[in-house]
């Protein structure tokens, strides 16, 4: 799980540009939107592009992300009980 | 200074010129189709059934140019019919479109990709100036020609900037309007923005999933007063009001109150000198995407208040035409001032849970329909308003 | 005249916070696209994480022009020919690639041409009126129309300005676009502009633009007479040097400078507004006649 967390953590900094951050700078408990890295309705599309290319995992209503991406332990959680 | 519509045309899903138009909306008859091109079969879309070669037979264009271009002329033309050029008159052509020739960029590039034969050649139909040039020439005009290009609401702003060039005298008439054709571009955006609708849209309802997206062009011919006086055109309709503000808020979302939609709505009543009470229609921009049905019922609210004039999105009939919409909802506009119709909002069922607003349901005809405020809203928070009135 | 108040340009000159851009012109240098400053001493680091560089020269120039003014514009207009290509390159890219049920979105919504404009908005949190011209060659020329428009209109200041970028793919096809030997290049620049007086008294006079040009001395000649202008001090021109009977010193190609690109014209402006504020000159004539058949004139003066 921890594994899968630093992977998300690398993919999400990929995936979104933000170059300036470092894996540990996301805490795995932190919000990813608002307040926390500040991202927006189209990070979340980012989000579910990112699913599906390195899980495989579909999300077809973009609605439905706004728990999922909560942090990167609800991601991760996500994660492992879907793939 | 008055600013007088002497012309227009248009050609959308629904049909080409006036009468098919009218025909439609009467009958409730939406343009919106599964697709039948190849890129197109996937979606439910507002194609326009001719082809390129069948556009150009039909409607005897000389000159060449991207699909975008080709439906320019057929509105441009059809507004531009009967008027004559001449030395006395300065004449511009100020078009909107997003995504220029975009249609066969995207083919070339997909050769390029795939190694396959590749001329750079057809790159010179890509970018939207071009179509504007392409337009004029085939109008014969060559005093002016321009191009704006703010997504959505890109036809909207031709026609402010048309007006403003005729006040200004800069100009003594101008063709304005806009024109976008399909293309996998823009079909493959709005399915990465994840706000299509699989079905038919829903403009203004509480389920609206999305938009469909749609094709077409429309033109109106503007004169002053001392252009009028050579031409000798009978005006149908004034250009009363115009605003373009910024919704600062997303690149692609808009506010929650709209507050972009809101300061754009409340100009053009100002450069038109009118209330909220004289407005006796309102063409929505309503997408039917979540996003922009409620902030744009949000703004509408808090403009008109109690008093909301009948309302509705004619997207369901064209698709959302993106850069053209402006274009052809002014030429509804007009054809909702001098036959009095209010025009159907289609597939509507319940009103939003957060305004409660119920858009005009039904074709209505014979109503006294002075003033019609025309939203267009675009990415990057491009908001624009038009106000069309009656000549008297 | 429309007084200049402050003027940013990016471009492959040292250009950036230059005090005098005429003084310190080279040749083009095919080494380097453009002399950047560090976009994160201007934009925040999330919204940068997004940015093309069209986006990041045209938000960065946009920015520096506000610092002149106390409170925000009154409109704000934008010219560009071909927009933001690198974003429209990376999503038929992404388009014609993918097999996938879902794409990117970001470089879709950041490809319309208007993203430069709505970018500046949000960035400097501005209402206003905010248009976006895309008429080729004419861009920088049509958007300075617009301007001037606003100005008659009553709005008091004024941002307008172009941005153009260079990517590699527009090499491949330029022989078929562009027919010329210039190097391809990038750049932006923007005008703070108003109706009121500005410390040096430099503004542009006016702004014509032909879309039927057949006779380059005549229509220069007419549209001088027009301004009553007898004497330009420099003329700028795009390609060949413009026969220089009404000019004291050699007229200059500014595509040599500037490099090609549609919107250079824009960067021409600039270079005429510093050698008239270092110079003891009046006027300064902008010659673009890139593309067969249109020409954009701009009449920059002190005054």
């Amino acid at each position: 799980m921890s594994d899968l967390k630093q992977t998300l953590k690398e993919q999400i900094i990929e995936q979104l540009n933000l170059e300036d951050l470092t894996p540990a700078d996301i805490k795995d408990d932190a919000p990813l939107f608002g307040e926390g890295l500040g991202l927006d309705s189209i990070d979340a599309l980012e989000f579910i592009v990112l699913l599906e290319q390195n899980y495989g995992i579909k999300i077809a209503d973009p609605s439905e992300g706004k728990d999922i991406f909560q942090s990167v332990n609800s991601l991760a959680a996500y994660i492992e009980k879907n793939k | 200074m008055k600013i007088y519509v002497t012309g227009y045309g248009l050609i959308s899903a629904i049909g080409v010129g006036e009468e098919e138009t009218l025909d439609a909306l009467r009958n409730e008859r939406t343009g919106i189709n599964t697709g039948e091109k190849e890129e197109t079969k996937a979606y439910k879309v507002g194609e326009i059934a001719l082809s390129n070669d069948e556009l150009k037979e039909r409607f005897k264009l000389s000159t060449e140019g991207s699909r975008t271009a080709l439906l320019g002329m057929v509105a441009a033309k059809q507004a531009f019919e009967g008027h004559l050029l001449s030395d006395e008159i300065k004449t511009g052509l100020i078009s909107g479109t997003s995504v220029g020739g975009m249609d066969i960029s995207e083919q070339e590039y997909r050769n390029y990709l795939n190694g396959e034969k590749h001329n750079p050649e057809n790159y010179k139909h890509h970018s939207s100036g071009v179509s504007s040039e392409q337009i004029a020439e085939e109008l014969g005009i060559t005093d002016f020609i321009n191009t704006i290009s703010t997504a959505c609401s890109s036809a909207a702003n031709a026609l402010m900037m048309g007006a403003r060039m005729i006040r200004s005298g800069m100009l003594d008439r101008v063709v304005v309007g806009g024109t976008d054709s399909l293309t996998l571009f823009t079909i493959s955006g709005f399915k990465s923005l994840m706000i299509f609708d699989a079905d038919w849209c829903k403009p203004f309802d509480n389920s609206r999933k999305g938009l469909n997206l749609g094709e077409g062009a429309g033109f109106l011919v503007l004169e002053s007063e001392k252009s009028l006086s050579i031409s000798n055109k009978r005006p149908v309709a004034l250009l009363s009001g115009w605003s373009n503000a910024s919704d600062a808020f997303h690149q692609t979302a808009s506010s929650p109150d709209g507050q972009g939609a809101q300061l754009s709505m409340v100009e053009a009543l100002n450069v038109a000198g009118l209330k909220p009470s004289d407005i006796d229609y309102i063409n929505a921009h309503g997408t039917a995407t979540p996003n922009n049905d409620l902030s744009e019922s949000q703004a509408i609210k808090s403009i008109f208040k109690e008093a909301i004039p009948p309302f509705s999105s004619t997207k369901a009939f064209t698709g959302h035409t993106l850069a053209a919409s402006g274009g052809i909802e002014a030429v509804f506009a007009i054809l909702a001032i001098n036959k009095g119709l209010l025009l159907p909002n289609l597939n509507f069922s319940n009103v939003i849970e957060e305004t409660q607003l119920t858009p005009q349901l039904s074709f209505e005809e014979g109503k006294t329909v002075k003033h019609v405020l025309s939203n267009s809203f675009g990415f990057g928070g491009n908001n624009s308003t038009v106000i069309l009135s009656r000549v008297d | 005249m429309y007084y200049i108040h402050t003027i940013s340009s990016i471009t492959n000159q040292d250009s950036f916070r230059n005090e005098d851009v005429y003084a310190s012109l080279r040749e083009f240098d095919k080494e380097i696209d453009v002399v950047a400053p560090d976009y994160k001493e201007f934009i925040p680091r999330n919204s940068l994480r997004r940015l093309s560089p069209i986006l990041r020269m045209g938000l960065t120039c946009a920015m520096e022009c506000k610092n002149f003014l106390d409170k925000n514009f009154d409109a704000i207009v934008v010219g560009t020919a071909l927009g933001c290509l690198k974003d429209t390159e990376k999503f038929l890219n992404t388009f014609i690639t993918s097999t996938s049920d879902f794409l990117s979105p970001t470089a879709f919504i950041q490809s319309t041409h208007n993203t430069i404009g709505g970018q500046i908005s949000l960035g400097l949190n501005n209402h206003a009126y905010n248009m976006t011209h895309t008429q080729n060659s004419l861009s920088f020329e049509v958007s300075m129309i617009d301007a001037f428009l606003c100005i008659k209109d009553g709005k008091k200041n004024v941002l307008v300005g172009a941005a153009e970028e260079k990517i590699d793919f527009l090499e491949k096809v330029q022989p078929s676009l562009i027919p010329n030997g210039y190097p391809l290049a990038s750049g932006a620049s923007f005008f703070a502009i108003s109706g009121e007086k500005s410390k040096n008294k430099i503004g542009i006079q006016a702004v014509a633009t032909n879309f039927n040009s057949i006779n380059l001395e005549n229509e220069i000649a007419q549209f001088l007479a027009k301004e009553n202008c007898e004497m330009v001090d420099l003329i700028l021109t795009s390609g060949d040097v413009v026969k220089n009977t009404t000019s004291k010193i050699e007229s200059i190609n500014y595509l040599k400078i500037t490099g090609l690109h549609y919107s250079s014209s824009a960067f021409a402006t600039h270079i005429a507004h510093d050698f008239l504020k270092n110079n003891d000159a009046e006027t300064a004539l902008i010659v673009n006649n890139l593309c067969k058949g249109k020409l954009g004139l701009i009449l920059v003066k002190k005054g």
